[in-house]
């Protein structure tokens, strides 16, 4: 039986990812905490241990307003500007 | 990068999909991280520190395409208990039986508009879906709204494209709540009995005949149970949740014309929505006391609306609307007594939440004097009232998914301002 598809294809055009550093040396990275409890600590203590093991030179946090809120433009603009590679969580 | 835990992966996968991102590296943790000690959430980080370092100083497997689906039209199995059984392998429908959408039955259906099949009514999460008015006709049918229900839809012709549009609206919500709570408002086909009694008793043949929502948020919008949709119940409000405000009962105007429209105009209401929770009160007689009540059931600790906001929607029956207004109080008048009323001392929360309340909502929960409360809506205004349903001293709490803000929109004519 032929059928006309309920569910085609998604909007989304591929987009090309930024090239990685070949190291963490002397990198800022980007936490962006999205508030849900627990979130900072894990993003937190992740970025401790990148900077211990991996020599980056600084981390920032960032944050959004709710789990449910994209962070503003202004907040990535910012994170863009300052850190060469970006870590978010989300999960409860 | 993006951290979760695994409970989340398949979401998390379609968002990275959909943003046409599918290389973007995923790191989880076992679930889950909220409501455990700091010291286990560390002990996970550690767990996990050299993957994450990986991730983010090795360029990604660029090959991985974006998920795309099979195109406009596919083959399914013939036998029409098998194709039930496909269905649900496929990860679509909602378990009740469907009817196949065949191109001959999805011409019928689409005989109703005169938009273009290829009209793209909305995008819709979590996949980012398109919602075309031919893939939103194929829902349909498979919902059981034969041709006799699409001729029912005039002069508001067939309200389900308009229904998947406001759903798609980026004023509507979040892209992570649109899978777990959703709900249409309908007015004012209240004339009809029955999308009238859509409000008010309910049985399978109204429920399938409103027509029983095309399952988009699972088939558009990729929103499958257990997997991209990651709600932790399931409610009506995922499912089936529509209703007519019953303006010949209304003491008041509806919702449509305190948002602007003209009376009679035709609109519809979205809101992300939890289920409805019945508000019984069959001894008051004033108004006061009406809102006692109304106010009683929505002034809980657990409530999303109280460190979220949005707009908590009350559903007042005809008689407990007369009873609101039979003192001269106006629905605003109503509105602003229920929010002063719903009030929760902060006495009554942990701490734990008042905590995170206060990083949430800081003018509501931090540092607040003693004998402070919380109120179910940032703004009375933000309480929405309609009158639904029939005769009986019910009403109905409708409380809103958080941060959402609910869309109202006009039902096109479309005999009228035509689409091709």
């Amino acid at each position: 039986m032929h059928i006309v598809d309920p569910a085609s294809s998604s909007a989304a055009a591929a987009k090309t990812l930024a090239p990685r550093p070949a190291s963490l040396q002397g990198v800022t990275i980007a936490l962006l905490d999205n508030s849900k409890p627990n979130a900072s600590v894990l993003l937190e203590r992740v970025g401790e241990l990148l900077t211990a093991r991996g020599g980056a030179r600084a981390v920032r946090v960032w944050g959004k307003p709710g789990s449910s809120i994209g962070a503003s433009v202004a907040v990535l603009e910012e994170i863009a500007a300052v850190a060469r590679v970006a870590l978010t969580a989300s999960a409860d | 990068m993006v951290l979760g835990t695994d409970e989340f992966i398949p979401l998390a996968q379609a968002q990275v999909s959909a943003r046409g991102l599918p290389s973007l590296p995923v790191v989880t943790v076992p679930h889950p991280i909220g409501g455990i000690p700091a010291s286990l959430v560390a002990a996970k980080a550690e767990a996990i520190v050299e993957r994450v370092l990986r991730a983010l100083t090795e360029n990604p497997d660029a090959s991985r395409a974006a998920a795309g689906g099979a195109g406009p039209s596919m083959e399914a199995p013939g036998d029409i208990e098998e194709f039930q059984t496909w269905l649900m392998e496929q990860g679509w429908g909602d378990g009740l039986p469907a009817i196949p959408p065949t191109r001959e039955r999805v011409a019928r259906m689409l005989s109703g508009t005169r938009r273009r099949p290829d009209d793209i009514a909305a995008i819709l999460v979590p996949r980012l879906g398109r919602a075309s008015v031919e893939a939103i006709a194929a829902n349909a049918v498979m919902a059981g709204a034969g041709p006799s229900i699409s001729r029912s839809f005039s002069p508001p012709s067939k309200p389900w494209p308009i229904r998947v549009q406001s759903a798609g609206d980026p004023d509507h919500d979040a892209p992570l709540l649109a899978p777990r709570h959703r709900q249409r408002t309908h007015h004012p086909a209240s004339r009809h009995p029955r999308r009238r009694q859509c409000a008010g008793a309910g049985s399978p043949r109204q429920c399938r005949d409103r027509p029983r929502p095309p399952a988009d948020p699972a088939e558009r919008g990729g929103a499958r149970p257990g997997k991209e949709d990651r709600a932790t119940h399931g409610h009506p409000g995922k499912y089936s949740y529509c209703m007519a405000e019953n303006e010949t009962a209304s003491p008041w105007e509806p919702l449509s014309v305190e948002r602007g429209f003209a009376a009679g105009e035709s609109t519809v209401t979205v809101c992300g929505s939890e289920a409805p929770h019945n508000i019984n009160d069959h001894a008051s007689t004033t108004p006061a006391n009406i809102v006692t009540t109304v106010a009683s059931v929505m002034a809980t600790v657990g409530s999303n609306n109280i460190y979220l906001g949005g707009e908590p929607l009350v559903v007042l029956g005809p008689e407990h609307a007369a009873t609101a207004a039979s003192s001269g109080w106006s629905k605003d008048d109503f509105r602003c007594q229920v929010w002063e009323q719903s009030a929760v001392p902060l006495a009554s929360f942990a701490q734990e939440n008042i905590g995170r309340f206060a990083t949430i909502f800081p003018e509501g929960f931090k540092d607040r004097p003693p004998g402070a409360v919380a109120r179910v809506a940032r703004d009375w205004r933000d309480i929405m009232v309609v009158v639904a349903g029939g005769a009986g001293k019910h009403s109905a709490l409708i409380p809103t998914f958080g941060a959402t803000r609910s869309v109202t929109r006009r039902i096109t004519d479309e005999q009228k301002e035509g689409g091709r």
